[in-house]
C-alpha cells in the first residue's frame, strides 16, 4: 500500500498527519492480507457499504423494537441486580460522586488529549424552524440586477439565413437524382436481360424449326435409304434365283441328251466285250479245242521223237561210214 | 454527409472512383455486420455496367469472394450470391465468372443450409447459361442439379422458383449437349414435372424435354416413358407457351417410326390442325401474342410435316389439305410460317 501521507512529529509542536486524499478501498468482509492490487478496487463511496444512508432516527429505533426475549430479560435483570449490588459494595469503601438532583443528569465527558470515537452514541442535533402562522408572507420584491454594459438586440427576419426552397433544391435533386438514376440503372438492366433473352428465344424457335426439319429430313433419307437397300437386296436375290433356275434347267437337258444314246452305246460295248456268249461254242472252244491241241501235240512229238530218233541213227550210221570211207581213204 | 448514414443497411459510398476498392476493402473487415452493408452497397452499384468493369478488371476483387463464400453467416453468402447475380446480367459479369476461379466453390454452395443462398446461387447459374460458353462450363454440374431436382428422400424438394430457375439452367445446358442429362435419366423425372400444378414449372419442364429429345436416344426414351399422352394433354393448357413446348417435343419425338405410331394412336392430327389454323384474337398485345403463337404454329406444322410421312398421317392429312393451303398462300405475313406450310403441303402430296 502505497500511503501518500506525511506525519511527523516535531518535538515541541503536535503531532500533525497529512496524506493525500485517497478513495475508499472496496474491502471484502473477510479481509485478505493487502497486496498491490487493491489500486484497482477502489469503489464509488455512494455505492460502499459501509458508508451510513438515509435517516440515522432510524438506527435507534431498531433495538428498542424488538421483541423482547425472555430468557435474553431475564438474564439482563440478573446482570442489573448484579451492578446494583457490585456498585453497592464499592461504594461502601470509595467514594463516588454525589447523586445528581432531580432533574439533572450524570453525564461522561471526554477529557482527554486523544479523543475516542463512540461509535454507540450517534450526535443529532434537531433543528426546527416555524413561521409565525398569522403573519402573511409579504411579496418578494422582484429581483432586478442592476444593469451593466449595452443593450444589444437581434433578430432573424423572414428570408435573411436562407431561403428554404432555394436550398433544399440541391440536396433534392442529388436525392432524388441518385434514386432515379439507380432505378434507371436497374431498369435499364433488366430491359436490357429482357432483350437478350427475347433474341435468344427467337432463335431458339427459329432454330428448333430448322432443327426438327433436318431431323425429318434426315429420318427420312434414313428411311428411304434403307427402304432402298432392302430393296436391292431383295432385286439381287430374285436374280439369283432366275440364274440358278436357268442352270439347273440347262444341266437337265444336257444329261437327257447325254444319257439319250447311253443305252445302245452300253449294250455294244458289252458285247464288244464278251459278255454275250454261245455257251456251246465257249465250251467247245475252251475244253475241245485245247485237248485236241494237247493230243495233237502229243502225236506229233511223238513223230517228231521218232524221227529225231531216225535222224540221230541216219547221223550215226552215216558218220561211221565216214569214219569208214576215211579209214579206207586213208588206207 | 459521410458521417451520417442516410440507410443504415448500406456502408458509406466513396466517391467516383474510389467507391469499389474502398467497398471490397470494407469487406475484409472482421465483422459480419459491415460485410453485409458493404455488399448491400456494392449490389446498388453492380448495376451500372462501368463498376462492373471496374471491379472485374480490378487486382484481386473476386478472388476477394472466394473467401466469403465460405463465411458462417449466411446472410453474407446470401449477398454475395446476389452481388454475382446482378454482375452477371452484362456479358463482361458472365464472362470474368468463367474466366476466375469461382465456379467450383459457387457449385458447392448449391447444397447450401440457408434456401435463400440456394436460391440466389440457382439465379446466378441460370443467368451464366445466358453465354453458350457458360452453358458448357455448367455440363458437368448437371448430374448433381439433377439430382437437387430430384430432392432426396426425407429433404423437402426445393421451392417453386428454385425449381424453375433449376429447369431453365438444365434447358440451356442440354441444348448444347444432351447426354448428360439424358444419362442422369432425365426423361422420367422430367415426366413427373409435366404434371405440376404450376404453368412456370411444366413450361420450363416441357423445354429441357424439348431440347433433350433432339438426339435420337432421348426421342426413344420418350416414346418408351410413353410420354405422349401427357404431352398431348398439355397441348390443351392454357398458357400458351407450355402448349408451344409441348408442340415442340412432339415434333421432335414423332420424326422416328415409333413416335409417329404412338402419336397416330393417339389421334393427335386434329388437335395440331386446330392450333395451326386458330386465328389471333384480340388486337392489342397482338405483337407478344402472335411471336408466342408463332413459335406454337410453326412447331405444329412441323409435327404435321413429319406425321404426313406416315401412309396414315398421309392419308388423313389429305382430307385436312385446304386448310394448310390457305396458311401457305402469300396472304400470311409470316414468312416462316409460310416456308413451313409449304413444306407441309409438298410432303402430304408426295407420291413414291
Amino acid at each position: 500500500m502505497a500511503f501518500v501521507s506525511q506525519s511527523h512529529r516535531a518535538p515541541n509542536e503536535s503531532y500533525t498527519f497529512a496524506s493525500r486524499p485517497r478513495p475508499v478501498e472496496n474491502r471484502s468482509k473477510y479481509r485478505e492480507p493487502p497486496s498491490e492490487q487493491t489500486h484497482s478496487n477502489y469503489g464509488n463511496i455512494m455505492y460502499d457499504r459501509r458508508v451510513v444512508r438515509g435517516n440515522t432516527y432510524a438506527q435507534l429505533i431498531i433495538p428498542t423494537t424488538a421483541q423482547p426475549d425472555p430468557v435474553e430479560a431475564q438474564r439482563q435483570q440478573e446482570n442489573r441486580r448484579r451492578a446494583i449490588a457490585r456498585k453497592r459494595a464499592r461504594e461502601q469503601f470509595r467514594p463516588s460522586t454525589p447523586e445528581a438532583l432531580q432533574g439533572r443528569k450524570h453525564i461522561d465527558v471526554q477529557t482527554e488529549l486523544y479523543l475516542e470515537e463512540l461509535s454507540d452514541v450517534i450526535v443529532a442535533t434537531d433543528v426546527e424552524c416555524q413561521t409565525d402562522a398569522f403573519l402573511d408572507k409579504p411579496a418578494t420584491p422582484l429581483f432586478i440586477p442592476a444593469k451593466s454594459g449595452k443593450d444589444v438586440e437581434t433578430q432573424i427576419e423572414e428570408g435573411e439565413l436562407f431561403d428554404f426552397d432555394r436550398e433544399v433544391q440541391p440536396v433534392l435533386e442529388v436525392l432524388v437524382g441518385k434514386t432515379i438514376e439507380q432505378s434507371l440503372e436497374e431498369v435499364m438492366e433488366e430491359e436490357e436481360l429482357a432483350c437478350l433473352r427475347a433474341q435468344q428465344r427467337a432463335f431458339e424457335e427459329l432454330r428448333n424449326n430448322e432443327l426438327a426439319e433436318v431431323l425429318r429430313l434426315q429420318e427420312q433419307e434414313r428411311r428411304r435409304s434403307e427402304e432402298k437397300g432392302r430393296r436391292i437386296a431383295q432385286q439381287k436375290e430374285v436374280l439369283k434365283k432366275e440364274k440358278e433356275t436357268a442352270e439347273k434347267i440347262a444341266a437337265r437337258a444336257y444329261t437327257q441328251q447325254y444319257l439319250a444314246d447311253l443305252l445302245p452305246a452300253v449294250f455294244t460295248s458289252l458285247r464288244s466285250h464278251g459278255y454275250f456268249y454261245d455257251p456251246v461254242e465257249k465250251d467247245i472252244e475252251n475244253h475241245f479245242f485245247p485237248w485236241l491241241m494237247a493230243e495233237v501235240n502229243n502225236s506229233l512229238e511223238k513223230r517228231y521223237t521218232a524221227r529225231e530218233l531216225l535222224d540221230t541213227i541216219i547221223h550215226d550210221v552215216t558218220r561211221k561210214r565216214l569214219k569208214m570211207f576215211k579209214e579206207l581213204e586213208t588206207q | 454527409m459521410a458521417g451520417c448514414l442516410i440507410d443504415p443497411s448500406r456502408a458509406p459510398v466513396a466517391f467516383g472512383r474510389r467507391a469499389v476498392p474502398q467497398l471490397f476493402e470494407e469487406l475484409q473487415q472482421p465483422e459480419a455486420d459491415r460485410r453485409l452493408r458493404a455488399l448491400a452497397s456494392l449490389c446498388d452499384l453492380m448495376h451500372d455496367p462501368e463498376r462492373i468493369y471496374q471491379t472485374v478488371n480490378g487486382a484481386g476483387f473476386l478472388e476477394q469472394l472466394n473467401v466469403l463464400f465460405e463465411d458462417e453467416d449466411s446472410s453474407v453468402r446470401t449477398k454475395t450470391c446476389e452481388l454475382l447475380h446482378l454482375m452477371t446480367a452484362h456479358s463482361i459479369g458472365r464472362q470474368a465468372l468463367l474466366s476466375s476461379s469461382l465456379l467450383p466453390p459457387l457449385s458447392q454452395l448449391v447444397d447450401d443450409n440457408s434456401s435463400s443462398c440456394r436460391r440466389n446461387v440457382h439465379r446466378v447459374l441460370n443467368r451464366l447459361t445466358l453465354l453458350p460458353a457458360g452453358a458448357d462450363a455448367l455440363l458437368t454440374l448437371v448430374p448433381k442439379l439433377m439430382l437437387k431436382l430430384r430432392g432426396e428422400e426425407g429433404e423437402e424438394e426445393e421451392e417453386e422458383e428454385v425449381q424453375v430457375l433449376l429447369l431453365s439452367t438444365l434447358s440451356s445446358c442440354s441444348r448444347l449437349d444432351a447426354l448428360p442429362a439424358l444419362a442422369s435419366d432425365g426423361v422420367s423425372l422430367l415426366g413427373h414435372k409435366l404434371s405440376h400444378r404450376s404453368p412456370n414449372i411444366r413450361r420450363e419442364a416441357a423445354a429441357v424435354l424439348m431440347a433433350l429429345s433432339v438426339c435420337e436416344d432421348g426421342k426413344l426414351q420418350v416414346c418408351e416413358e410413353s410420354l405422349l399422352p401427357v404431352l398431348v394433354n398439355l397441348l390443351h393448357d392454357e398458357d400458351i407457351e407450355v402448349q408451344a413446348n409441348a408442340a415442340g417435343v412432339i415434333m421432335y419425338t414423332v420424326i422416328i417410326t415409333t413416335g409417329k405410331k404412338q402419336c397416330l394412336y393417339l389421334d393427335v392430327i386434329p388437335i395440331l390442325l386446330e392450333l395451326v389454323s386458330k386465328e389471333e384474337e384480340e388486337e392489342e398485345e397482338k405483337k407478344k401474342k402472335r411471336k408466342s403463337r408463332k413459335a406454337l404454329v410453326m412447331y405444329s406444322l412441323r409435327a404435321l410435316t413429319a406425321l404426313a410421312e406416315a401412309p396414315d398421317g398421309r392419308r388423313r392429312l389429305l382430307e385436312q389439305l385446304p386448310l394448310l393451303l390457305r396458311r401457305s398462300e402469300a396472304t400470311e405475313e409470316d414468312h416462316d410460317i409460310r416456308r413451313d406450310a409449304q413444306t407441309a403441303v409438298r410432303v402430304i402430296n408426295w407420291r413414291p
